[in-house]
């Protein structure tokens, strides 16, 4: 294969690998390659990242490529000895002659080959590795080369059994390398679509019924999502206010026309940043949710939103200290344990909680703030305390509660929702990545 | 610049050679990455935790270079007439003032309004020309006879139109001015431009530079750089103070200590006639590379066990 072309799979390679490379990057990789060469694999390595990756993410997933693609390396040379003899009675499959004569240059010419026309570059999924195997073996004259062992073992003489012994370790090597090979393009090629579907899948699922094994992909996903969130709203900070002269600008532009203003300046006002209060019910139903729930909200840019959180079970507490003090994902843990803090894990009390934060925080409820509440509102039957809910819509911007239970359960059994919902501007169905990262959108 | 200069950036050794002489202690990564964008003529987009020598690069590169240094320190607000150019409004004004006898002249033959302003025409450029022009750094770099170096800072501060006008800038190294024309460089400036993450910056200039990341130093590089910057101070302070830094580094702080704090520890234990570390000299000087009080006393709790490891690393 030519060098170019190698470069070129790398790059393909490299955007499976989910870095979005533009055409003018992959020709300031070629000009880079062509000037510093191939002998430094080092100075390659730095100058292709300097091209290709233009973030910490994608220069991690760059290095992680990088090993991969370039450790390719087809046959290693056979240690073990040959002593397969070319001088046989009978024609054999060019499969076979490659084999006995040890060419490694015509075997890795007709591997190339076989990869080309069965297109492994194409392999999606883990379970087509066998299939690919098969179709580059076959295309390789895998057929031929039984064939012949056959022959070699019915010959039955002993040089020929020796012949077919010989063969047939020199088949699985091939079939091993093969499969190796076969497993290398996956991993290149077909990272990005099961990567994919799990991402898909884990976003839908419901997040009460998520596995633990599951959790490391999920923080993976919610990273994404914060960091998709915060990019799409860094860059949407300032608008125009419309209809307001802004005098200083307008008289230094219209210098030039000797201060009469033909250019006018208006005002621009930056967006307040979403002022947010999160109360979070901590009982043992609430679980998953408010973990991935919290996790998300504190993933996002300090910039972009200003969090108060607030949890209750059976008294509430501020708990925004606990995020301030340890990593996210720490503080997530420790909330939902207790330890440190002085919650009471008993039966939920929505009622107590509100008038609670009625007594003790209203007065950080400003016309600006959101209030997000997240829980399932089964209050065991306790006296909802509508009123102070109530009143704490009246003195926010909008009241938001966010419900893990379907809308049908709504108001059934000691569920208190159906008489909350008056008083909540929004009340959502809450019980996936997706529905959080929607629910969070709508907040932006 | 390429002419001049070729011989400097021929290899990635020779950069990092060069580098060493004007006391900077340049990475394999860093003289790589800095081979590249001089030889392609890339800018170079520069990020990294806060004094890790960013900024110093850029200076560094022009002194190597003998190049001028043009900075340009990106805010909130930066515009076009403070980025690249604005024209000599007061200029323009008194010289119209001073010229009005032989405006005078040049109408006085003329009859009607037309044939004024006609007659004007004629000189209208005059007063959009390079002599009321006022280059700003962008400009100024393009117009630097010899080539240039040019550091944008702080780029993320900019406002997202700034980020518009780079972009020409950068890509075609070459300025419209609707009066005059399109300025274009006769010699293309090595940009530098250096970002502290505070913002995502746009993929479009992201897309037109290099990408160059500069960590936090290892042990031995750090001690190479403390010893070229601060060469008084003995092998075996060095190997302890820098030992110590790097066990700082790994606790849970605010704010890390930066290269440049090290160089200053380095000054101070010197000015403190100090021979070695010992848990008094390291609790007194904490405040010189430590800028929270919460730092600090995260740091105060592990004294003694991280001065004993740091000695311990650095060799009695």
């Amino acid at each position: 294969m030519k060098v170019e072309q190698v470069l070129h799979d790398f790059i393909s390679s490299l955007r499976s690998f989910g870095v979005r490379i533009s055409t003018s990057e992959s020709m300031d990789a070629f000009r880079a390659a062509e000037l510093v060469g191939y002998q430094d694999r080092e100075i390659l390595k730095t100058s292709l990242s300097a091209a290709l990756a233009k973030t910490a993410g994608e220069e991690e997933k760059f290095n992680e490529c990088f090993a991969l693609f370039f450790s390719f390396n087809s046959f290693p040379d056979d240690e073990t000895e040959h002593i397969l003899r070319a001088d046989s009675q009978h024609p054999v499959s060019p499969l076979t002659r490659m084999l006995i004569s040890r060419n490694h240059a015509e075997l890795m010419a007709s591997l190339m080959e076989a990869v080309e026309e069965a297109k492994t570059s194409e392999i999606k999924f883990f379970t087509q590795k066998g299939l690919y195997t098969h179709r580059i073996l076959s295309r390789m004259g895998i057929d031929g080369l039984d064939r012949d062992i056959m022959l070699f073992r019915q010959e039955n003489t002993p040089g020929s059994i020796q012949q077919a012994v010989q063969l047939q370790e020199a088949r699985d090597r091939l079939f091993e390398n093969v499969r190796d090979f076969v497993e290398r393009e996956h991993d290149l090629y077909a990272r990005a679509p099961t990567e994919d579907i799990m991402e898909r899948y884990l976003k839908n699922a419901k997040l009460g019924e998520l596995e633990k094994s599951d959790y490391d992909r999920m923080y993976v996903i919610v990273r994404k999502m914060a960091k998709r969130l915060s990019d799409i709203y860094s860059r949407r900070m300032r608008s125009f206010r419309r209809g307001h002269l802004d005098v200083r600008k307008t008289l230094r532009k219209n210098m030039a026309y000797e201060g009469v203003p033909f250019d006018i300046e208006w005002k621009k006002k930056k967006i307040d940043r979403p002022d947010v209060i999160v109360i979070c019910d901590v009982s043992r139903s609430m679980t998953t949710v408010v973990r991935f729930f919290l996790l998300l909200v504190y993933s996002l840019n300090k910039a972009i939103i200003k969090i108060r959180s607030f949890i209750f079970c059976s008294n509430i507490i501020e708990a925004s200290s606990v995020f301030d003090d340890y990593p996210v994902q720490e503080a997530v843990a420790k909330l939902q344990t207790g330890t440190g803090l002085d919650i009471k894990l008993g039966s939920t009390d929505y009622g107590r909680a509100f008038l609670d934060f009625r007594k003790n925080w209203l007065n950080a409820v400003t016309r600006k703030t959101s209030v997000i509440i997240l829980g399932d509102a089964r209050n065991n039957y306790g006296e909802p305390q509508t009123a102070a809910l109530s009143l704490i819509q009246k003195r926010s911007k909008r009241v938001i509660w966010l419900n893990p239970e379907s809308r049908a359960f709504w108001g059934t059994g000691d569920s208190e929702m159906k008489k909350y919902l008056p008083y909540c501007n929004i009340a959502r169905e809450c019980n996936t990545l997706s529905q959080l990262e929607r629910a969070i959108d709508s907040l932006l | 610049m390429k002419v001049l200069n070729d011989q400097v950036f021929s290899s990635v050794e020779s950069i990092q050679q060069r580098f060493r002489e004007v006391e900077y202690i340049c990475s394999k990564h860093i003289a790589t990455t800095l081979y590249v964008a001089y030889n392609l003529e890339k800018p170079v987009l520069v990020e990294g935790p806060a004094g890790v020598g960013k900024t110093d690069l850029a200076q560094r590169a022009a002194a190597v270079l003998h190049l001028p240094l043009i900075r340009l320190q990106c805010y909130e607000g930066l515009d076009e007439s403070k980025a690249i150019y604005e024209w000599k409004y007061g200029k323009q004004l008194l010289y119209t003032q001073i010229l009005k006898d032989k405006l005078n002249d040049i109408i006085k033959g003329t009859d009607s309004l037309a044939e004024s302003i006609k007659a004007l025409h004629k000189y209208d450029d005059i007063f959009f020309s390079y002599e009321f022009l006022e280059p700003r750094p962008l400009l100024m770099a393009l117009q630097q006879s010899g080539g240039a170096v040019l550091l944008i800072d702080e780029v993320d501060k900019a406002d997202e139109e700034f980020e518009a006008f780079l972009l020409e800038a950068l890509s075609e190294f070459q300025v419209s001015i609707p009066e005059i024309g399109t300025i274009r460089a006769e010699h293309k400036p090595f940009v530098f431009l250096t970002s502290n993450n505070t913002k995502e910056l746009s993929d479009a200039l992201k897309r037109r530079c290099l990408h160059l990341f500069i960590p936090f130093p290892d042990a031995k590089m750090e001690r190479e750089i403390i010893q070229i910057r601060v060469p008084e101070v003995s092998e075996r302070l060095r190997r302890q103070l820098v030992a110590f830094i790097q066990q700082v580094r790994k606790l849970d702080i605010k704010k890390m200590p930066s290269i440049s704090e090290t160089i200053d520890w380095a000054r101070v234990l010197l000015a403190l006639n100090a021979e070695k570390l010992d848990v008094e000299t390291v609790k007194e000087t904490l405040n010189v590379f430590l800028k929270f009080e919460e730092d600090i006393g995260v740091v105060k709790e592990h004294l003694p066990e991280m001065t004993s490891n740091a000695v311990k690393e650095g060799g009695e």
